[in-house]
């Protein structure tokens, strides 16, 4: 063949040209022309069973599809452990109680400013006394509570040599020593914060007298001869 | 070097008095054939031996330069549950702290110098339905006799002394109070930000002819002096956050182990219910106690 | 939250009634409770009719004077370490000369009680109340 003269091969490439074209869908149909006769003819080979106690050093001769499949290996799922996110579902929470069983284990602090619950709670307007651990008290109209579980907190607002004062503390902190309501509100408050205080046409002034005569009263009430409060903190 | 000559040339006159002679090297006797130079031969052309320091582009030298900042013990794996505060009854002061939580975190496997390179224990926590993983994981999990983890993550430690037996429970005692860990977490995703948001650009002017680019970038770069491209690494708008972040030098507060509870001290990165990693922090010295935990 | 451009109550006999805040210092961030700043005096304080023939010398302090003064009431909220919040409905300072004493002798008004730890006991102890 590759030794036929060069013109032949030029005269077979003619050839091909003037050869009408194929058309296209025959050749889709039947791709089976293009394949090779042992393809088309042959079947698929059934695996033979292996013979008998075949040594060992055989079964590596073999290629891998014949070689014989090793059993399948199911091995047991083991069960979870117990979980102590089911035991405790919200841990904040337990970290919080924890604390509130130390900060405050009577539970009376919580009902001094839970002020949806107990009718005996500090109520926004009252005018409250608040005497921290290291002696220095501090008094003021409660402008708002802020019911937030451990960081509860309430707003106090006073004038202290004519300059307006706020101070924000937390119900449970270790350095409030005692939380006293020295004056209630007269009319019940509208709003549940009362920021419309700090305004000068609402604002209250210093409520130092009020907290004055209230000490003087209770002190003769209670009876007990105390130093007279001295008048700077 | 001898000249080359045709084999046949060399070889026969001279295997009578070379060739089938026994070299006694080392006490064992090695056959040898053809020429052997009367020098006795170099075992390896580069530059071997006991004496020689330890190549800096090695391994070892990599595990050496490494072995003062990883911890000797494994960390834990653990969920951030939110954030609290602990007061101090003695000073009254007010401590805001993360609560952290671990949930059936296990040794699944260890890596070892000899096979992986570097020594770490492989954690998992939580659980996973074995339906919703692979055959591969799956047979991780099984073949270690440990149920299918929801998260597994590595801890990298010094050496094989901090591989925990695997299969066993790392709980919340394996923390003490008062030490200190670093937490590894991924921050919150804020999406697709400008360069302002990102990486704190001061923007462009309100006014003064400036139109639609008031948030944008002002120049991305030199032009024909500095080769007429952007660098690479320059800040530009891109996604922010969402990526790994290590709060350092934690301490720890409370340790619950029955509810697998650890709070630490100030914040750490990532949403409620992210994954955390905490280990003993690397800039405090190790905690003194390093037991394994008994469970 | 003290800045350039504040201005500012001065609650001592210095002589200085209001002052504004030109510089912050010893930080990059605005002045809180405690801390030095620079001030120019922009108006005299009127002593009563008594002090009126010898305001030169009550007054230590003439207007645009610059003198450093330490911040001793702020309007922004500051937080104590159990959590609560201290905040006054002006802002106020003291004047003290470069050595950090006061410059007038006495002291109207409520101050904070930050100034204490942070080395200005003498200013605590001539103020008449703190909080």
């Amino acid at each position: 063949m590759a030794s036929s003269s060069p013109i032949l091969r030029q005269l077979g490439c003619f050839r091909s040209l003037l050869k009408p074209q194929p058309q296209p869908q025959p050749l889709l149909q039947s791709p089976l022309n293009r394949r090779a006769l042992s393809t088309v003819y042959s079947t698929r080979p059934t695996p033979k069973p292996l013979p008998e106690n075949l040594p060992e050093q055989f079964i590596k001769q073999l290629p891998l599809h014949l070689r014989p499949k090793d059993p399948k290996v199911r091995r047991p799922i083991p069960p979870p452990p117990p979980s102590p996110c089911t035991k405790c579902k919200d841990p904040v929470a337990a970290v919080e109680e924890a604390q509130l069983a130390v900060l405050d284990p009577t539970g009376e602090r919580r009902a001094l400013f839970d002020y949806r619950r107990s009718p005996r709670s500090v109520k926004p307007g009252d005018i409250v006394r608040v005497t921290f651990k290291n002696g220095d008290p501090f008094n003021g109209v409660c402008l708002s509570i802020r019911l937030r579980g451990l960081d509860t907190s309430f707003l106090l607002r006073n004038h202290l040599t004519r300059v307006g004062v706020e101070m924000a503390i937390k119900v449970y902190s270790p350095n409030v020593e005692s939380v006293e309501i020295v004056q209630r509100a007269q009319k019940r408050k509208r709003r549940a914060r009362l920021f419309y205080m700090r305004d000068p046409k609402h604002d209250m002034g210093t409520v130092e007298n009020i907290v004055t005569n209230y000490i003087r009263q209770k002190r003769a009430l209670s009876g007990k001869k105390r130093a007279p409060v001295k008048g700077r903190k | 070097m001898t000249p080359r000559l045709p084999g046949k040339l060399v070889h026969l006159p001279l295997i009578s008095t070379w060739g089938f002679q026994y070299i006694i090297r080392s006490q064992v006797p090695i056959r040898t054939f053809g020429i052997r130079s009367l020098n006795p031969p170099e075992t390896s052309r580069f530059n071997v031996g006991h004496d020689l320091p330890v190549l800096k582009s090695t391994p070892t030298a990599a595990l050496e330069r490494k072995a003062n900042t990883l911890p000797l013990r494994t960390g834990a794996i653990a969920t951030k549950k939110g954030m609290t505060a602990i007061y101090d009854t003695e000073t009254g002061k007010r401590v805001p702290c993360t609560v952290l939580q671990l949930d059936r975190v296990e040794v699944v496997s260890h890596k070892t110098r000899q096979k992986h390179g570097y020594y770490a224990v492989q954690l998992g926590s939580g659980w996973r339905k074995p339906a919703n993983l692979t055959k591969s994981l799956l047979g991780h999990f099984t073949a270690n006799g440990i149920s299918p983890k929801r998260h597994v993550y590595e801890f990298r430690v010094k050496d094989e002394s901090g591989l925990l037996p695997v299969g066993q429970m790392v709980n919340a005692d394996w923390f003490q109070e008062g030490q200190y860990v670093d937490a590894r977490s991924n921050s919150k995703g804020k999406g697709f930000a400008g360069v302002m948001k990102r990486h704190g650009f001061g923007g462009q002017d309100r006014s003064h002819g400036v139109s639609l680019t008031h948030r944008s970038l002002g120049s991305a770069g030199p032009s024909q002096g500095g080769g007429s491209r952007v660098y690479p690494g320059k800040k530009m708008a891109g996604n922010m956050g969402n990526e790994q972040n290590t709060v350092q030098n934690l301490k720890i507060l409370k340790v619950d182990s029955e509810n697998g509870i650890v709070v630490v001290n100030g914040s750490v990165s990532g949403p409620r219910g992210c994954v955390v990693r905490i280990q003993d922090a690397i800039k405090k010295p190790w905690p003194e106690d390093m037991s394994p935990s008994s469970s | 939250m003290i800045q350039l451009k504040t201005m500012l109550n001065c609650i001592d006999n210095s002589g200085a009634a209001v002052v504004e805040c030109v510089n912050v210092l010893k930080k990059k961030r605005p002045a809180t409770v405690g801390d030095r700043i620079v001030v120019v005096v922009q108006k005299q304080r009127n002593f009563g009719p008594d002090s009126s023939n010898n305001v030169g010398i009550a007054n230590k302090v003439r207007r645009g004077d610059i003198r450093h003064a330490v911040v001793v009431r702020a309007k922004k909220e500051m937080q104590r370490p159990d959590g609560s919040l201290v905040k006054f409905d002006d802002n106020a300072c003291v004047l003290v000369n470069k050595s950090g004493d006061p410059i007038g002798t006495r002291m109207n008004g409520v101050v904070a009680t930050e100034l204490r730890g942070r080395q200005w006991s003498k200013i605590l102890s001539l103020a008449p109340m703190h909080v």
